[in-house]
């Protein structure tokens, strides 16, 4: 993941409290289970590691300037759109064929 | 031509020549060369074979020029293999430099020539029809079908319209029904495939957007498709961060693709781009546009936003307050040490936190405190990071002061009160360091860590049963904790020394008993076999004890270090006669076996424990027992890093004999090895650095500046604690011990050494005052005894003992009372 803040990488707000947190991690390590995506295991855990008491909630948003009310402001405008339920126009489709065939490596 | 050629190869040379050096310049992957040289010979000789070899050097002329980039020039020069058909040598490279240079369109028509035909070699023909593949779709080529209908350029063009069919039902937006079958003519085996698998991700993703993820997956990142498979993944449906990290990292034509399958209204694309560029302009272009668009964004979101961006770009607090009303003074001060923590300004890092946590650590929330807690603790990491960060408060280490500080206002909180325990016990604060492991025992009852710092405290303080008493519970939480229940039954054996030394055999025994409750069947501990023994010995158990000690001494390693570490345990508990003549003439026995690496190292590590430190004389009169057993081991090969625990022991119990003759021998075998030429000088300075002459002293300060230059710290610093000793090691000992000048014949006698260091509780002067008050005989017999409970009476013979204090009340009463021989 691009993002380091941990509060975005959890999916939850600055003021979640230690329940919601544990909540929300379990569901994602329960979608995502470590040996099917070990990646993004060590991502939620890493952030969860980071929430996962008041005190180091406090370290995440005192010491660290966190992205998580940028990260929410982006969201606002991508979670209104329903995911995959339009088509995209024939010239954007040639845009990203005639992108893919450039960038095929030479033999 | 170069002029190289057209001196070398004049008009005249004949085609043999010319051939040969074609054939070498093409070997030798001079293209240019065998190019004008081939040229030439088919002029004189315009046979096949040469002309094919022109072609091979056109094509890897067009190898070359493509891979610098010049992929117009390689095209170029590819067109000299054109065949009348219109194909050329190197089908694959012609295609890919056209699509280099943008000309898709031809590149289309190119690919769609060679397809199928059997003019590509086989390695490269997946990758050209999948190249065509894509092309087909991309751009408007027209396919024509040829007369073969079971021709594999037939097949491809068959694919190639179901592909085109099935791409426009989708863009369309006709039904998962519709297109299914479409796709289904599509064979998974076909330069179509990433298409089928893309299109089939799409229509599956509403319902299954797992499923439609594994369909992608079978697009490999060098496909022609991968740009179009990466825009289809970000399309689908994940989780908020991955939605981000997806969208960030799509490019313009995939964010395209993103916001019109996803449905998304422009302005909202807009601001999404907008606030993707002012991102990639930077923090303060960032909270210009959150700022400028607020009224737009949700507020507390646009607020939260450009508060978290202010300390990276603090000129804005003007336009924050203006857009948002007055900063409070703890987050302007926060603001400011992040600022300054990001320019690397540490001093004023450190003044801002401080005066954050001051406005908040006298709030009555909870919050607020803990808040504080987490400022303190961070300038006490800073403070050990940064030499830079000073406190005026308090002189010493900062960050013991902020430590305290952040238990001040967050007394629970485990690691720091761990922390701030190991500052005060490496920076020498004793009473502060057992203080606060006693309170933290008692705040942290569970904690197995803060237990064994309360271990550690009270053993360092002597209080063993106290120690043993927070070990206990640490056991009771962690009952299989092996290495807690070896501490306990240390701490209790260190408790029966103490006992024995009261001379209270009887509750010495009890310990011991108590502690065997700790000892697994499994993992028999040779201290606390040996001290059962021993103690057994005193409380005349006769032959238990003895079986009990014979045992320890087996598991403790048998033979000499076996028996050493009993005679050390009956040297430390000061145990009584029975058991001192048992183990000398045990110890004696066991020296007719030669050393090894392994027995000396454990005689080393038992003479390296606090107790054993402390008792210098004891250790000292054990080694000088086992003087000779020790001799031998110098001839064998150790490392530098093998012998350092040894040369410490040898140090501690003052044989230098020893330890000049290990580093002399080790020297013959290294000598390019720094650590014996320090032993060396520490055997003939006899561990007192003011007897080193100023170009030793020299020597050692380059050895330890070498030392700090390969990164051998440990060495550096050895070397540097001997020689800094020079301001202190010239105080003379008390008593009879005189000091020897080094170069002073005799002064390298262990004996005189150890006959000096046994004497030094019976001066002269006692020994006149005994013969006043006691006579002459009894006077022998008192000396003597002294003289037994020395390291030197460890060792000798009670006739001997009776001969050596007849010799010195002799002199003692010879010399007037004042000195002795």
């Amino acid at each position: 993941m691009s993002t380091n803040d941990p509060f975005t990488v959890l999916g939850v707000g600055e003021d979640a409290g230690d329940d919601e947190i544990k909540r929300r991690y379990l569901s994602l390590v329960r979608t995502f289970p470590p040996d099917r995506e070990p990646e993004r295991f060590q991502a939620y855990r890493a952030a969860y590691e980071t929430l996962r008491d008041q005190r180091k909630r406090l370290e995440a948003k005192l010491l660290r300037p966190n992205d998580a009310a940028l990260s929410r402001l982006k969201l606002r405008s991508l979670p209104d759109a329903k995911p995959v339920a339009a088509r995209a126009s024939k010239a954007t489709v040639v845009a990203l064929l005639v992108e893919g065939i450039s960038r095929a490596p030479l033999r | 031509m170069s002029k190289r050629l057209q001196l070398n190869c004049a008009p005249e040379v004949p085609a043999a020549s010319l051939a040969n050096r074609a054939t070498d310049a093409l070997r030798l992957g001079r293209f240019k060369d065998a190019i004008e040289l081939l040229k030439r010979l088919i002029k004189q000789d315009p046979s096949p074979e040469w002309r094919n070899a022109l072609a091979d050097a056109y094509a890897g002329r067009a190898r070359a020029l493509a891979a610098k980039g010049m992929f117009k020039e390689a095209e170029i020069v590819l067109g000299n293999t054109a065949a009348t058909d219109g194909t050329v040598r190197e089908p694959l490279l012609h295609l890919q430099c056209l699509i280099r240079q943008g000309q898709f369109q031809k590149a289309g028509a190119h690919a769609f020539l060679c397809v199928g035909t059997g003019k590509v070699s086989a390695s490269e023909a997946p990758q050209l029809a999948e190249l065509a593949a894509a092309l087909s779709l991309a751009v408007p080529i027209p396919l024509e079908a040829p007369a073969d209908q079971t021709s594999e350029r037939a097949k491809w063009v068959e694919q190639a319209l179901n592909a085109r069919q099935a791409l426009s039902a989708w863009i369309e937006g006709k039904s998962e029904e519709e297109i299914d079958p479409l796709l289904n003519r599509i064979p998974l085996r076909s330069p179509f495939k990433a298409l089928r698998l893309i299109l089939k991700s799409l229509i599956t993703a509403p319902q299954n957007p797992e499923r439609a993820r594994q369909f992608l997956d079978g697009i490999p990142a060098e496909s022609p498709f991968a740009s179009f498979r990466l825009a289809v993944s970000a399309a689908l449906p994940g989780e908020p961060a991955e939605i981000l990290d997806s969208w960030s990292r799509s490019n313009k034509v995939q964010q395209s693709f993103i916001a019109e399958v996803s449905g998304l209204p422009s302005t909202a694309f807009q601001t999404l781009a907008q606030l993707g560029a002012a991102e990639r302009n930077g923090p303060a272009a960032l909270f210009d546009f959150v700022v400028k668009r607020g009224a737009d964004l949700p507020p507390a979101d646009a607020k939260s936003a450009c508060l978290n961006l202010l300390p990276r770009s603090p000129d804005r607090q003007p336009q924050f307050e203006k857009a948002f009303g007055p900063l409070p003074e703890f987050e302007k001060d926060r603001v400011l040490a992040l600022a300054a923590e990001a320019r690397g300004d540490w001093s004023r890092a450190d003044r801002y936190w401080r005066s954050a946590a001051a406005t908040i650590e006298s709030g009555q929330e909870k919050e607020a405190k803990l808040s504080a807690g987490v400022i303190y603790r961070h300038l006490a990491l800073l403070a050990q990071e940064n030499p830079d960060v000073q406190t005026r408060e308090v002189s010493g280490n900062p960050a013991i002061y902020y430590l305290q500080r952040s238990r001040d206002a967050d007394p629970d909180h485990l690691p720091a009160v761990l922390q701030l325990i190991g500052l005060y016990r490496r920076e020498g604060r004793e009473k502060a360091w057992h203080l606060l492991a006693e309170e933290a025992a008692g705040r942290f009852p569970e904690d197995g860590a803060i237990l064994l710092e309360a271990v550690s405290s009270a053993a360092a303080r002597k209080a063993y049963k106290k120690a043993a008493g927070f070990a206990h519970r640490l056991l009771i939480l962690d009952p299989i904790n092996q290495p807690a229940r070896q501490r306990m039954i240390e701490l209790q054996v260190s408790h029966t020394r103490k006992q024995m030394r009261a001379k209270r055999a009887d509750l010495a025994w009890q310990e011991l008993m108590q502690a065997a409750e700790w000892e697994r069947p499994d993992a028999p501990n040779f201290l606390l076999r040996i001290n059962q023994g021993l103690v057994g010995l005193q409380l005349d158990q006769g032959a238990e004890a003895l079986s009990r000690l014979h045992d320890g001494v087996r598991l403790a390693g048998g033979g000499v270090p076996g028996w050493f570490r009993a005679a050390l345990e009956e040297a430390l508990m000061k145990g009584g006669k029975t058991g001192a003549a048992l183990l000398r003439e045990e110890l004696t026995k066991a020296q007719e076996t030669e050393p090894g690496k392994t027995g000396i190292l454990s005689i080393a590590s038992a003479t390296s424990s606090q107790e054993a430190r402390d008792d210098k004389k004891a250790v000292a009169g054990l080694v000088f027992g086992i003087r000779g057993w020790l001799l031998k081991g110098s001839s064998i090969a150790w490392s530098a890093a093998e012998f350092h625990p040894v040369g410490e022991m040898f140090r501690q119990a003052g044989a230098f004999d020893l330890l000049g003759d290990y580093a002399k021998l080790a020297r013959r075998r290294a000598p390019e090895e720094p650590a014996w030429r320090f032993y060396q000088l520490v055997a003939r300075t006899k561990d007192d650095p003011s007897r080193l002459s100023f170009s030793e002293t020299e020597e050692l300060f380059d050895m330890a500046d070498e030392a700090c230059e390969r990164q051998d710290f440990h060495a550096a610093n050895r070397i540097r604690r001997f020689v800094d000793d020079l301001g202190t090691a010239a105080a003379p000992r008390r008593g009879a011990r005189r000091r020897i000048p080094h170069d002073e014949p005799g002064g390298d006698d262990p004996l005189m050494d150890l006959l000096a260091l046994s004497l030094e509780d019976t001066p002269p002067g006692v020994v006149a005052d005994m013969v006043a008050d006691l006579g002459k005989d009894k006077a022998i017999t008192a000396v003597s005894d002294r003289i037994r409970k020395s390291p030197l009476g460890q060792i000798l013979p009670n006739a001997a003992l009776r001969a050596l204090a007849k010799e010195l009340v002799d002199s003692v009463i010879g010399s007037g009372g004042g000195v002795y021989f």
